[in-house]
């Protein structure tokens, strides 16, 4: 099974095509990463992923269901998301804890299974301390660090996550890695990722996916890199 | 003056509101739609206008009205999404212009009644819309407490609760209708040109109070009722207008709360600055 299957996508801001000819699946226990230059349409292609935007051409589908056949969680982490609502009036926890809902607890009580979650994810990003601080007085590398957390704490089966390491040094961004790593081989998650960092990525992810404009195209068009996809073994796995 | 029975029931629609205010204020500011309220005030005029035109119950007409235009504000947000106050904008001139329009017609007739639209009644307050205002306290009440979870997610962030799979779209539109009933509940009461800081001072000020999220509605309810009751009391005592005196009340907290935490801050400040001098 996929958990995302992207099949010969093109999208167009208004009559101007931005990417062409995406091809590409995630599957369970993969860590792919996307990268291609700024203004590449990156963050556009996960939102057509995610459903956020509609493709022109082609299909973008995640699927519904996870590798043991229940309801697939989803955890996004969108780009500058530490910018988000300085004043929100919400506390470390309450926002962390609100990763858990998405598993079954909309209109349940979180368990204490649910609760040792979050705290387990609080304590990996080195926030717990700071579990009673406000969200919005929080520094942008803590905001960033809390929506790890909220992202783990919902444990979901397929990440999705564009640049989520911007503003991290490079322990806590190898740390991170990581993470991602154990999380896909031995649990079996998906993982699509957009990254600049090329580098320190190459020993942990299993495939790369890059956007490039190809000579022919319009200026602002992008497609894949066909050499480094479909391959399964790509020159960035370890 | 609690012998009155007008009193009674100001004070009782006080409490309901007051209960209700901090609850929709809440969600508005977060939402950046804090002038939404004041939008789909001036919308509601325009059913007032509609319904003394057509000769019909002007509740009825208001309800209908402001429920449209709140369907048609979410539409329009989603036209504009980074700049969501112009479809504020848009209608709140719109509602104006078609309440004119509408009273222009009903050749003049009906000047009092819009005027009372304008500025509201509480004093004048039936037991009908007491009754009808405690109805629609307890149905905000329970969505609140049923949907707090989802609506936490979709305040904090649109993007992020759609990928967690709830119906965005729905939520937001449902969001706005419920607004929008219950202005064209409270709006006669508290006045077209009001009911917007009766609904988004409370929770306005129990921001700067409150660093937790659930329990910022529960201050604001406090808060609520400190300023609707010493309104009322005030107004009754010096003869002012109940609901302008009431956003007076509410106005003068917040600057009481500003001035607290300054004052608070820089005792901090300078408390810290003489502990690093020894």
């Amino acid at each position: 099974m996929h958990y995302i299957e992207v099949e010969d996508l093109s999208f167009h801001y208004e009559d101007e095509p931005v990417l062409q000819n995406i091809t590409f699946t995630v599957d369970p226990g993969e860590f792919v990463i996307l990268t291609g230059e700024n203004g590449a349409a990156k963050s556009t292609l996960l939102r057509n992923v995610l459903g956020l935007l509609k493709p022109a051409t082609g299909t973008a589908k995640i699927s519904p269901i996870n590798i043991d056949q229940e309801k697939l969680a989803l955890g996004y982490i969108p780009q500058q998301v530490a910018s988000f609502n300085a004043g929100f009036p919400s506390t470390v926890l309450e926002l962390v804890r609100s990763g858990r809902y998405q598993r079954g607890k909309w209109f349940k009580r979180l368990s204490k299974e649910d609760h040792e979650h979050v705290e387990r994810s609080l304590k990996a990003v080195g926030m717990w301390d700071m579990r009673h601080k406000k969200v919005g007085d929080l520094s942008g590398g803590q905001k960033q660090r809390i929506s790890l957390a909220r992202i783990f704490a919902t444990d979901p089966d397929l990440f999705i996550l564009d640049e989520p390491t911007t503003g991290m040094d490079s322990s806590s961004r190898r740390a991170f890695y990581e993470l991602l790593k154990h999380n896909s081989e031995v649990h079996k998650k998906g993982i699509l990722m957009v990254t600049h960092d090329h580098e320190d990525i190459k020993a942990y992810a299993d495939r790369h996916i890059q956007l490039i404009r190809k000579e022919n195209s319009p200026w602002r068009c992008f497609s894949m890199d066909s050499c480094k996809e479909p391959s399964k073994h790509p020159s960035l796995s370890h | 003056m609690f012998f009155y029975g007008f009193m009674q029931r100001a004070f009782q629609a006080s409490f309901i509101i007051a209960l209700i205010a901090p609850v929709l204020g809440l969600f508005l500011i977060l939402r950046r739609q804090s002038l939404m309220a004041d939008t789909l005030s001036h919308v509601s005029l325009a059913g007032v206008a509609l319904g003394l035109l057509i000769n019909v119950n002007p509740t009825v007409t208001t309800l209908l009205v402001v429920v449209a235009a709140a369907i048609l504000l979410e539409y329009l947000r989603s036209l504009y999404k980074s700049y969501s106050e112009i479809s504020i904008a848009m209608l709140m001139s719109g509602g104006m212009a078609l309440a004119l329009v509408l009273m222009g017609l009903g050749a003049g007739s009906s000047t009092v009644s819009i005027q009372q639209y304008l500025f509201g009644s509480i004093v004048t307050i039936s037991s009908q819309q007491v009754a009808l205002l405690a109805v629609l306290g307890v149905m905000i009440l329970a969505l609140y407490v049923l949907f707090r979870k989802p609506l936490y997610v979709l305040t904090f962030d649109e993007e992020t609760a759609f990928t967690a799979g709830l119906p965005i779209k729905w939520m937001s539109i449902a969001f706005n209708v419920v607004t929008g009933v219950a202005i064209a509940v409270i709006m006669p009461i508290a006045g077209a040109l009001l009911v917007s800081s009766i609904l988004v001072l409370p929770a306005a000020i129990a921001m700067r109070l409150s660093k937790r999220f659930d329990l910022v509605i529960i201050v604001g309810m406090v808060i609520g009722l400190i300023g609707m009751f010493s309104g009322l009391a005030v107004s009754y005592e010096v003869g002012t207008p109940p609901g302008a005196t009431i956003a007076l009340i509410f106005i003068l907290i917040f600057m009481l709360i500003t001035a607290w935490k300054k004052a608070r801050m820089l005792m901090k400040r300078k408390k810290n600055a003489s502990l690093a001098d020894h």
